[in-house]
């Protein structure tokens, strides 16, 4: 690597990596673009959360979520000097993740229709039922569960509503982005993200009365606000 | 404010894009309306659920992204600096298939050709002076045939399939085919009819895309009838010799029969 060879003061790993740790995403790719790898790292480190988040929702799948996932920080290395500062980097990942995700739901709805027959019948208008959610109070579980009803229901939102809507949710970019992201006009952004919320709501809306799950939710918040606050290890 | 466009205002509200204007009168609305009270909170307990089950990446992500950027780094540079590497397996690919197509499709068409397009006529069987059928003894056949003989005593049947073999039959088909039928019907082999036709060759007329067996048959016949011919000749050369006598005996002269010749 170029900064290593010619004694640079970042040359110590830690050290750069700490240094990066406050540049802006824009220029990170843009060092990538002048073959300084470590930026990249940074930017793996900065995304692979939530593109694996935003694609797990869309795709439902571990294991599929965690291929697109990285083949879209590979195409983010391989095509890295083909972006150019005219959009935030944020718009530009999540248009190659989202471009994936929707070409892997086309060749999944191309394949023939199987049915398990272990799954509910699939009802838009069903509510999630978190009765068993109660059972088991240890935390992993307790999360899992959460987050398998939470699963269920944003799979029920109609895929062109829910991509902007995760997009805005979950990513929290800003319309303007998710306009550039998903080549919608802003208005049709605008009033996705407000039918999907909609949705949302009645899906969950059995959760949204369920005093013990908000106070499991507290719980969830409090430790994950918990964790931030302490420094991970390799820092 | 109607409480659609209130819910629509509370959820850009929730974004933060709604314009400073309308918010004075969703405020209003909102204090006095429950329901979308209940609205507003439940869209940020539904942003909350989102955010407290974020799904969590494998433990062993760092190192799989790794691997799989090596193989596609190496991959692209094997592209880059060996770019006739696969070109070859390439090229065979399309190579092979391409060949197999223009193989098929020139045989298709040699075929074709040969049912539909290829010669109808052969050579001939039956000629002037064919070999088949001229043998001495029809050659000795007169033109015509023992007029002053009893006619009762006679094949005639023999005498004039001779004649048409010399040439003086008027195309009349053998072996009772129709006429201009053939023993092979319709079709690509169109007729089959022996003798002359003002003295230019008489040929089977008909594809030589097969039928082959029918050209065998008509040669056995042909050979059947050439010796029922020459038992014909050998019994008109015996009546001959026995009238000839008979003339001796009577002390008439000769009869020139021609059988000297």
């Amino acid at each position: 690597m170029n900064l290593s060879r010619e004694n640079n003061p970042l040359d110590d790993p830690r050290r750069l990596r700490a240094a990066l740790r406050d540049v802006r995403d824009e220029d990170l790719i843009v060092m990538v673009q002048q073959g300084q790898k470590r930026a990249f790292d940074e930017i793996v480190h900065r995304y692979k959360g939530r593109l694996f988040s935003f694609i797990m929702r869309m795709v439902k799948e571990p294991s599929l979520a965690e291929e697109l996932t990285q083949e879209t920080l590979i195409r983010v290395y391989v095509h890295a000097d083909k972006y150019r500062e005219i959009a935030r980097f944020s718009t530009w990942v999540f248009t190659i993740a989202t471009n994936l995700v929707r070409n892997k739901m086309r060749q999944r709805s191309r394949r023939p229709h199987t049915i398990s027959l272990n799954t509910a019948p699939d009802d838009d208008e069903v509510p999630v039922d978190p009765a068993d959610l109660r059972a088991d109070t240890s935390e992993r579980v307790q999360r899992e569960e959460l987050g398998r009803l939470i699963a269920e229901a944003t799979e029920k939102i109609p895929e062109r509503y829910r991509i902007p809507f995760l997009l805005r949710e979950v990513e929290q970019l800003s319309y303007e982005e998710i306009q550039q992201v998903t080549g919608l006009k802003l208005g049709t952004v605008r009033s996705r993200i407000n039918r999907a919320r909609t949705r949302f709501r009645l899906l969950i809306k059995p959760m949204l009365k369920n005093e013990s799950l908000l106070a499991e939710l507290e719980e969830i918040e409090a430790r994950a606000a918990a964790e931030d606050g302490v420094p991970s290890a390799d820092d | 404010m109607h409480c659609t466009r209130a819910r629509d205002y509370l959820s850009r509200d929730l974004d933060g894009m709604l314009p400073p204007d309308a918010t004075v009168g969703l405020r209003e609305h909102v204090d006095a309306c429950l329901d979308c009270q209940t609205f507003r909170q439940d869209l940020v307990l539904g942003r909350r659920l989102l955010a407290a089950t974020e799904p969590k990446l494998p433990d062993n992500f760092d190192w799989k992204l790794q691997l799989r950027l090596n193989q596609a780094l190496q991959q692209r540079a094997g592209e880059t600096a060996y770019p006739w590497y696969e070109e070859p397996h390439v090229r065979r690919g399309n190579w092979l298939p391409a060949f197999g197509a223009a193989t098929s499709l020139g045989l298709a068409a040699v075929l074709a050709f040969a049912v539909f397009l290829g010669p109808r006529e052969r050579l001939p069987l039956v000629t002037d002076g064919a070999p088949a059928l001229s043998s001495p003894s029809i050659a000795a056949v007169p033109a015509s045939p023992v007029t002053v003989v009893d006619a009762g005593t006679l094949d005639e049947r023999p005498a004039d399939a001779a004649a048409n073999l010399a040439g003086r039959s008027d195309r009349r088909p053998l072996f009772g085919a129709p006429q201009g039928g053939g023993l092979y019907g319709g079709g690509v082999a169109r007729g089959l009819s022996v003798g002359t036709d003002g003295g230019a060759s008489r040929v089977f007329d008909r594809g030589w895309s097969g039928d082959r067996f029918e050209d065998a048959r008509t040669i056995r016949q042909l050979r059947a009838y050439n010796a029922q011919l020459q038992q014909t000749l050998h019994r008109q050369q015996l009546e001959l010799q026995r009238l000839k006598a008979q003339l001796d005996t009577i002390g008439a002269g000769g009869l020139d029969t021609g059988a000297t010749r």
